[in-house]
């Protein structure tokens, strides 16, 4: 409990003062909506002439207005103090509504942006134990729950209970039996709405759990539509549909029966007390025990917090749920962020890249088992392995996006966990298998981490990728919106616009984990071509399937179950008669075909 | 995608459109205007209580009536409260079932509609169809009607009653309503444009994130971390700035609101104070004017508030229509269906056998949506059990033909011919339980292996099941896995690898046992050993079946009866492997191309 309230208090940062101002106004707004009754009864008694019940200061100030007579015949005047009163309730009711949004949406903003930094500075294992749609759900749906907590149903709750206090007051003080009665009926309404909502919430869960298999049976099917054609499930996929529908529904159906059942009683409980305030109170009049005058405004104030007390269950209800969202950002905001060391250092001067006994294991067993590496400065090597064979793995480590578990990487006899880890990546290019892509524009993907903006620099990274003539094909050129993740681009072009990418940046290390695999054999020995033209001093890595890719590299490892199978040029690899040769004659055999 | 909320104005809110779907449950309806409405003539009388109340026990000073009125007032709460239940009951039924119906409809149709329509729509905008716009339709047809006969007849009733129980303090009372029914309509309009700007910059919000999250590995790699925060400060302090400006908006709104309640209840006041000096008789009569006063504009905001809420249902109607109505290009005549049945009541006692020889004949295609002609005058004759392969560079259209064998697309011109009878003179139900497909991104559901398998055949057997996965050599798949054919797949399958995936639905494929293979063939994404595998699955599931391949690999084709050669969309060349070869056209310079750069190598090499 006290670790939800630091949360919160964190969140709150900022916006806490308009939350106060909000109570502050809503108090106002309470107080000169409940004077109405008042005069309301006042008047009334005035005009009957029972003045017994009115207290000495109203009635002092209607007798310095003249006497009986001419008040009534300018009875205007209460006209006019209501109006007056009404106009301090409607500024204090605007002020509340704009100083409490003012704290909802600043509270949310403050957690909006706090989750979303941290989560992109946390360490980039955290995602492999994360679900993307969980993360999503927890920085939207849940940030709204807690934002409504604070925002709606805490001041709510606060608004409410000032009201019915403050009702009750000036009930008892017109009669304290009848004020008792009131109290009966409200202890049941509350009582009653609280365990109504607190059963009721599992069967919402229940119908939210039906609806999302609904939703995912349509969804499967639209994305299946070929495979359900192609098969003929047609009829399979539409009775399968219509089940979940008839399920989902009717477990609406029976979630709205409890609903209604609820509203009826709660109605007949509010009549119930309304007719006996009526009853009781007629009696007590006439029995002299309160005058007319607050006979009306009794009544006025029954009905003033009938409904904020059938809401009120509701309220205290709905913000239990809200402590499971606050758990469910704080476990977010608890997971430690990627920190460099205290003395971590700039990158070192460019030199040969060492693996030296590299080990790691992404749960238990082991991806890359002691793997040694030695690529100098300015080679080209090639890497070449199965699926699994722990290739990928070792640049992800290289590029410090995973810390080994056992042995070292050095850059230049630099042990990398003593380089800052945004300087390293700042240095290595990688370009990935499948590259993501930031839905704007061709251009400002290219340039996105790129010191270099001119159209100079975006030109040649491009003509080196072998887009240029891509780009000339698209109407809107280099302002080509990319879409979500790139959608709009095929997966050679998305390749190539992420070499783009790197290119500009002139990374010491460039890394290309099979992105060449999507574009045709010509256009990536051109591409290759290019690079050993423009990037004569750099260390280039290419992980790919293809010999041809890979033949022409300085060395070329070959890496089999996380260790290194064989190493070599492509001579002595196809000569070896290992791995490496075999894959080349399965490649090259067509030829002979 | 068109996915914003444009408004759409129907007449009558677009239901008579939607009457077909009503009808069902019009005594429903009826149940429900009904109810609704004796429940606010209820509501309407409640004041009058408290007007006897006042007017004869504090008046007159006697309770003789007492349990008489407590006795009125308890029978008729227990009415209305009987008649609200009813109500309820009957508009959530209304809605659900409308919702069902509505939903049902538009999943049926889609497993008729021609798949075209796929290709012009994404996945997620006509799930949206399915599963939001239904709801909302459902809403306005019962929620929304019901809250306007409902607070309507309220106010309506109210009017009604002061009307007759003092003509000129109700007249006084109204005065200031064409003042409360225009601040409503203006401030109505321009919140529902802040609201919708409120939720596009949400949603940009939300796809920030997924950015943030789906795109951590580019991110982190880029080190592009800040850059990325300061964008996204950008978005949410608009997001502020927008919410606050709206919440400024409405609470304006209500504050007037709030002073115009209390205006009429000054106005009561002081008309009905003067009135009632006379004697204690009326003062009944000025209370439940005072509660008039203040009770009768929340039920006109109400009122205007679902007619707004109404309008803007528009454009779900629009579309949900337009999703039911669309016929696509590919249907079954009158006749066939007559003869072979429709999609959901096939006729299969009138199904013939399929050979599987296949014949295009005189063919000239052009895409429903396109300009160009992709296929002229195109002859090509298939024979039964043979296979036909079809290669060309990515984007170069080679799915056009086989689209075209299933019946996805029809020819412009000219006909296709399986077993010499044209493909339109059978239904598409015959076509498509004969025909197999692999896909290159094999589609998995989710489910077990065992249900993945089965879709091929529902009532296939374990030991058929187990033949079929040694058949393709997929035994070595099935023990990786922990349950074996009960492994469950999440989304996408994630337990399976492309490759294994790709295995998986040739076992599926074959289990099916098609006289028709389509195979869309495996990309890069594969490497060589797993692909090696793939293709051994291949050519089991090929023997002896009509087949068309769709190649990205050439080394996998060279054993096809006919290569189709794809350029530009166009089938610039076919024949076989050797014919091909020997004319040195498209498909020589593609083959070539694998190698060139061997080639290149080995001379660079020799020359050193």
């Amino acid at each position: 409990m006290f670790s939800k309230i630091k949360t919160i208090n964190f969140f709150l940062k900022g916006s806490k003062r308009y939350f106060a101002l909000a109570i502050i106004f809503v108090f106002l707004q309470v107080i000169f909506d409940l004077v109405n009754p008042k005069i309301m009864g006042y008047t009334v008694d005035y005009i009957v002439g029972d003045t017994s019940q009115t207290p000495k200061f109203i009635l002092s100030f209607l007798n310095s207005l003249g006497d009986r007579d001419y008040v009534i015949s300018h009875i205007w005047i209460i006209s006019i103090i209501v109006v007056l009163i009404g106009l301090l309730s409607a500024l204090s009711r605007y002020f509340f509504r704009v100083s409490n949004s003012i704290g909802g949406e600043s509270l949310a903003k403050n957690m909006r942006d706090n989750l979303f930094s941290h989560i992109l500075h946390l360490p980039y294992k955290w995602n492999d134990v994360n679900k993307t749609g969980d993360i999503i759900q927890r920085c939207t749906s849940d940030v709204d729950t807690i934002r409504n907590f604070v925002q709606e149903q805490l001041v709510n709750l606060v608004r409410m209970v000032a009201m019915i206090a403050l009702a009750l007051l000036f009930m008892f003080r017109i009669h304290v039996v009848l004020t008792l009665v009131s109290c009966f009926f409200i202890a049941i309404v509350i009582g009653y709405s609280l365990s109504f909502h607190g059963k009721v919430g599992e069967k919402f869960a229940k119908v939210d759990a039906e609806e999302g298999r609904l939703s995912s049976t349509a969804q499967e099917n639209l994305e299946g539509v070929r495979v359900v054609r192609a098969f003929g499930r047609e009829i399979f996929e539409l009775e399968r549909f219509k089940a979940r529908n008839e399920v989902y529904v009717g477990h609406w159906v029976e979630m709205m029966s409890i609903l209604a059942t609820f509203w009826t009683i709660s109605d007949f409980i509010k009549n119930a007390l309304t007719i006996s305030i009526l009853a009781l109170g007629a009696y007590f009049t006439i029995s002299g025990q309160i005058s007319a005058g607050q006979y009306v405004s009794y009544i006025a104030y029954v009905l003033m917090i009938i409904q904020p007390i059938v809401e009120l269950g509701r309220v205290i209800s709905d913000m239990s749920k809200s402590g499971v969202s606050i758990d469910r950002l704080k476990y977010i905001l608890d997971s430690e962020i990627e920190k460099d060391p205290l003395d971590a250092i700039d990158f070192p001067p460019f030199g040969d890249v060492e693996f030296k006994n590299v080990s790691f294991s992404y749960n238990e067993s082991l991806v890359l088992d002691s793997v040694n590496m030695s690529i100098k400065k300015g080679q080209t090597v090639g890497i070449l392995g199965g699926t699994g064979s722990g290739k990928s793995t070792s640049m992800l480590l290289l590029d410090g996006l995973y810390d080994v578990l056992d042995g070292s990487i050095t850059i230049n006899g630099v042990d990398i966990k003593t380089i800052k880890k945004s300087e390293l990546r700042q240095h290595i290019g990688f370009v990935l298998q499948e590259p993501y892509l930031f839905s704007r524009s061709l251009r400002d993907n290219i340039t996105i981490a790129s010191e270099k903006t001119d159209n100079d620099s975006v030109e040649n990274a491009v003509k080196v990728s072998s887009l240029t003539s891509t780009i000339e094909k698209f109407k809107d050129g280099y302002n080509t919106f990319v879409g979500e993740r790139g959608v709009t681009l095929s997966g050679g072009q998305r390749q190539r616009t992420a070499i783009a990418q790197m290119l500009i940046r002139e990374p010491d290390i460039m890394i290309f984990d099979d992105s060449l695999s999507a574009v045709d054999a010509k256009t990536d020995a051109s591409i290759r071509k290019e690079l050993k033209r423009i990037a004569k001093d750099k260390t280039v890595i290419i992980i790919s399937h293809r010999i041809t890719t890979l033949m022409s590299a300085d060395n070329i490892y070959v890496f089999d179950g996380g260790k290194i199978a064989e190493s070599g040029s492509h001579d002595d690899l196809v000569s070896q008669g290992g791995i490496y040769s075999k894959i080349f004659d399965l490649q090259r055999s067509v030829q002979e075909a | 995608m068109d996915n914003s909320e444009k408004i759409v104005k129907l007449p009558l809110f677009g239901l008579p459109k939607l009457w077909p779907f009503i009808k069902k449950y019009k005594a429903m309806y009826i149940r429900m205007v009904i109810a609704g409405i004796i429940y606010s003539v209820f509501d309407a009388l409640y004041p009058l209580f408290n007007r006897y109340a006042i007017n004869h026990f504090v008046g007159e000073n006697t309770i003789d009536t007492l349990p008489v009125f407590v006795g009125i007032y308890l029978i008729i709460t227990i009415l209305q409260c009987a008649v609200n239940y009813i109500n309820v009951m009957q508009c959530s039924k209304i809605e659900l079932y409308m919702d069902r119906d509505l939903r049902n409809l538009a999943f049926a149709h889609l497993q008729e509609v021609s798949l075209s329509y796929f290709n012009r729509n994404n996945v997620g905008y006509i799930h949206a169809r399915v599963m939001s716009d239904t709801g909302r339709i459902g809403e306005l047809v019962a929620w929304r009607v019901m809250d306007v006969v409902w607070w309507g007849s309220y106010v309506i009733f109210a009017i009604v009653v002061m009307l007759i129980i003092d003509f000129k303090m109700a007249i006084y009372l109204l005065l200031l309503f064409p003042l409360a029914i225009i601040i409503t309509l203006v401030f109505e309009r321009r919140l529902l444009v802040l609201n919708r700007q409120v939720r596009e910059l949400n949603s940009k919000i939300t796809s920030d994130i997924n950015e943030g999250i789906t795109g951590v590995k580019s991110i982190k790699s880029l080190a592009i971390e800040d850059k990325i925060e300061r964008e996204y400060k950008e978005d949410t302090y608009r997001m502020y700035k927008k919410s606050v400006s709206t919440a400024r908006h409405s609470a304006l709104f209500t504050s007037l609101m709030t002073l115009i309640s209390t205006g009429s209840l000054a106005i009561v006041l002081w008309k009905g104070g003067s009135l009632t000096s006379q004697g204690l008789v009326q003062i009944g009569t000025f209370s439940i004017f005072m509660s008039y006063a203040l009770g009768m504009l929340e039920p006109i905001q109400i009122v205007i508030n679902n007619i707004t809420r109404m309008i803007a249902v528009g454009v779900n109607i629009e579309r949900y229509l337009e999703l039911v109505n669309t016929q696509g290009e590919v249907f079954d005549s009158e006749e066939v269906i007559t003869k072979y049945g429709d999609s959901f009541n096939p006729k299969y006692e009138n199904f013939e056998e399929l050979k599987g020889e296949v014949e295009f004949k005189d063919v000239t295609f052009k895409y429903p949506d396109g300009e160009e002609i992709v296929l002229s005058h195109f002859n090509l004759l298939v024979k039964k059990g043979s296979s036909v392969a079809i290669v060309g560079e990515t984007g170069a259209g080679k799915s056009t033909l086989v689209n075209l064998v299933c019946r996805f697309f029809e020819p412009t011109e000219g006909q296709v011919l399986i077993d010499g009878k044209d493909i339109k003179q059978r239904s598409l139900k015959w076509l498509h339980s004969n025909i197999g497909y692999v896909l290159q991104n094999p589609y998995l559901f989710s489910g077990t292996i065992r249900d993945n398998l089965k879709y091929g055949k529902e009532d296939a057997t374990d030991d058929e099941i187990m033949s079929a996965i040694m058949q393709v050599g997929a035994e070595r798949i099935l023990k990786k896995l922990k349950d074996g054919l009960d492994t469950e797949l999440g989304e996408g399958g994630d337990y399976l690898s492309t490759g294994e995936k790709q295995i998986i639905s040739i076992v599926r494929a074959l289990l099916a046992d098609p006289k028709i293979l389509i195979l869309d063939e495996a990309t890069s994404s594969v490497d060589s050993l797993a692909e090696n595998a793939v293709q051994k699955a291949i050519s089991v599931v090929t023997e002896d079946r009509t087949s068309f391949i769709i190649a990205h690999r050439l080394s996998t084709i060279i054993d096809a009866d006919v290569i189709l050669v794809v350029s530009d969309g166009k089938i610039v060349d076919n024949g076989t492997h050797k014919e091909l070869m020997k004319k040195k056209g498209e498909y020589y310079t593609l083959y070539m191309r694998q190698f060139e750069e061997l080639e290149t190598w080995n001379d660079t090499r020799t020359n050193k």
